[in-house]
């Protein structure tokens, strides 16, 4: 005879069986816009039907790179997923603390762009560093980083704090140095300085800036450079003569994630086409896979032309990260101070 | 009965101590861009952070913007503790709510709201502009001004309920005998109320030094990207500069100088107190 307490114990075995399949894949994320389409194009489009279980980690990139640091010694992490900027994380992947990219568990690595990839993150999107100037205020668009220094633009460019490492590495080009040189900015950042280029606390004052007219130019991605547009900004974009610096945002696995397997299989779902095309046409990032559908007239404003792309420089990921202290006093203390 | 402070205690030993001695011991260890830290046992982490001008103008600026705000929160928060203090039951606990309110709203909420009123396009330069009093905007927000503001409305609730807390001690018929027997009532207030209230001085002074030597959200979203306390330079270091040992020396100078200032105040006001 079956007893009551075998009968519950039955009656609760499937659902324990369901709770232990479906242990949440944390994904360390941005908020906000990337957030958002990660939850609608990615989550619930992608993710939820092939049956994972997402939970999102929300904070911005330094916070949660401090807590991936603060936990690393750690056997169970907070993340199971992280996205980052490539500089960021190649910064964590050389402290050991993400698995090597699992290429089987993200079968979706195919249809990669094979220069964007990784021993130790999947590329996510990307954009490059471009000028978006107001056409209403400058008549002769910029040409070059280099025309940012041109005195006609005193008090007149504005720069977010946030991307401070950005601007170091551009001054640097216009002073004949690049990605693996920045010793020539030093000296064209302290002209910038005194030609009044303002510095601004987040993108998003730096936005307001830009659409009240208290600055008429700027550094920032491509990316952004397109949505403050569709939010109305009178903005053009000029990839400029050096050549833009690429950005990519990538996903990697910390060695300590409780759910490795699910983080792999999330990473995989990121890449689908449907999460890739929406980024692109909400946010203005390139697909990093080479066949999501992009209608013409999107891919002409977010992507360069095969001249600019050929001309497109990477990060010098090792130099940045040996002179990321260097980078911060200096922007610190002489350029804001 | 010592027996009694065990959980507060190992608790603070467990929560508090234990942190501080690990970031104690990671501010004597050597930076490294490639492996974040290196074990070490060297001073040179304080050494720079001492000899260095610019971090000394971050500790003479943060000191500054605390003794500002404590001096502010002691002007304006005395006469409305008195007020408090002597209030009958019924209305105080309204007064009582309202004063706290200002805590009810969290720093960046508030400081949101400061920005709305302090902007390039807020709503005082708005207005100036429309009564044609000023044709540019000023500069209110990103200033020393707008963070000194900022904090005081934050901390002035922790002075007045100090300080009314230890008024309402002070007998109401002292302060009339010291009338009935000629003193004008600036006199009874400097030679009665103020010296019976000093224990209220010194605790609720104490108490918005340190909350203000500390702050953190308020000069960063008042003070703009050029205005920097030490709070936010210690987190510039641990989450911008990854660099650990800096920060946890800078995050040890700055717990060191409060407690020396508040000692040394303590003392000072104290010994007036004895007089």
């Amino acid at each position: 005879m079956i007893s009551r307490r075998a009968l519950a114990a039955a009656a609760l075995l499937p659902s324990l069986g369901a709770r232990a399949q479906s242990t949440p894949v944390v994904m360390g994320t941005w908020g906000g816009d990337y957030g958002d389409i990660l939850r609608q194009a990615v989550d619930q489009t992608v993710a939820i039907p092939s049956g994972l279980e997402v939970v999102q980690e929300i904070a911005p990139a330094p916070t949660r790179k401090t807590k991936l640091l603060a936990e690393r010694n750690a056997r169970r992490g907070s993340m199971d997923v992280v996205g980052l900027s490539d500089v960021d994380m190649y910064e964590l992947a050389q402290l050991g603390l993400f698995e090597p990219v699992n290429a089987p568990a993200v079968p979706s690595l195919s249809r990669v762009i094979p220069s964007l990839r990784r021993p130790y993150a999947v590329p996510h999107i990307y954009s490059a560093r471009v000028i978006l100037y107001n056409p209403n205020l400058v008549t002769t668009p910029p040409k070059s980083y280099a025309d940012l220094w041109d005195p006609k633009y005193r008090n007149r460019v504005g720069l977010s704090d946030l991307l401070y490492a950005q601007y170091v590495e551009t001054a640097a080009i216009v002073g004949g140095g690049g990605p693996s040189n920045f010793e020539p900015a030093w000296a064209k950042l302290r002209e910038w300085k005194s030609l009044g280029a303002r510095v601004y606390s987040s993108n998003e004052q730096l936005a307001a800036a830009l659409k009240s007219e208290e600055v008429w130019l700027t550094v920032m991605w491509l990316a952004r450079g397109f949505m403050w547009k569709q939010s109305g900004i009178p903005l053009n974009h000029v990839v400029p003569e050096e050549g833009a610096t690429s950005i990519t945002y990538e996903m990697a696995v910390p060695k300590n994630a409780r759910n490795p397997a699910g983080g792999w299989r999330y990473v995989n779902a990121m890449l689908d086409t449907r999460g890739q095309t929406a980024f692109a046409a909400r946010m203005g990032y390139v697909p990093t896979v080479t066949d999501a559908p992009l209608p013409p007239e999107l891919a002409r404003q977010i992507s360069l032309t095969e001249a600019q792309q050929a001309k497109l420089r990477t990060p010098d990921y090792a130099y940045q990260a040996s002179m990321s202290a260097r980078v911060l006093d200096f922007w610190n203390k002489e350029f804001k101070g | 009965m010592a027996a009694l402070v065990l959980p507060a205690g190992l608790l603070v030993l467990l929560l508090l101590v234990a942190p501080m001695a690990m970031l104690f011991r990671i501010s004597l260890n050597e930076y490294s861009p490639t492996q974040l830290m290196l074990e070490a046992l060297q001073p040179g982490n304080y050494l720079r952070a001492i000899a260095d001008p610019y971090y000394q103008a971050v500790m003479g600026t943060t000191m500054t913007v605390a003794f500002s705000c404590t001096l502010l929160c002691l002007i304006i928060g005395f006469p409305a503790a008195y007020w408090l203090a002597r209030m009958d039951s019924k209305r105080k606990s309204l007064a009582v709510i309202l004063t706290v309110f200002p805590l009810l709203v969290g720093n960046v909420v508030r400081s949101a709201g400061w920005m709305a009123l302090l902007g390039r396009d807020g709503a005082i330069n708005a207005t100036l502009r429309g009564l044609g009093i000023i044709s540019e905007p000023l500069q209110l927000l990103y200033t020393q001004g707008a963070v000194i503001i900022g904090i005081v409305a934050v901390v002035a609730p922790y002075m007045i309920l100090t300080l009314s807390a230890v008024i309402e001690g002070i007998p109401r018929n002292i302060e009339e005998a010291a009338g009935n027997l000629g003193a004008p009532p600036l006199t009874v207030f400097r030679r009665v109320v103020l010296p019976l209230a000093l224990p209220g001085v010194v605790a609720g002074s104490v108490l918005v030094f340190i909350l203000c030597m500390n702050a953190y959200a308020t000069p960063v979203l008042l003070g703009g990207p050029q205005f920097k306390m030490m709070a936010p330079a210690v987190y510039d270091q641990f989450v911008k500069g990854t660099n650990w040992p800096f920060g946890a020396a800078l995050a040890f100078i700055l717990l060191l100088v409060t407690l020396g200032l508040t000692v040394l105040g303590s003392a000072l006001l104290g010994r007036r107190y004895k007089r």
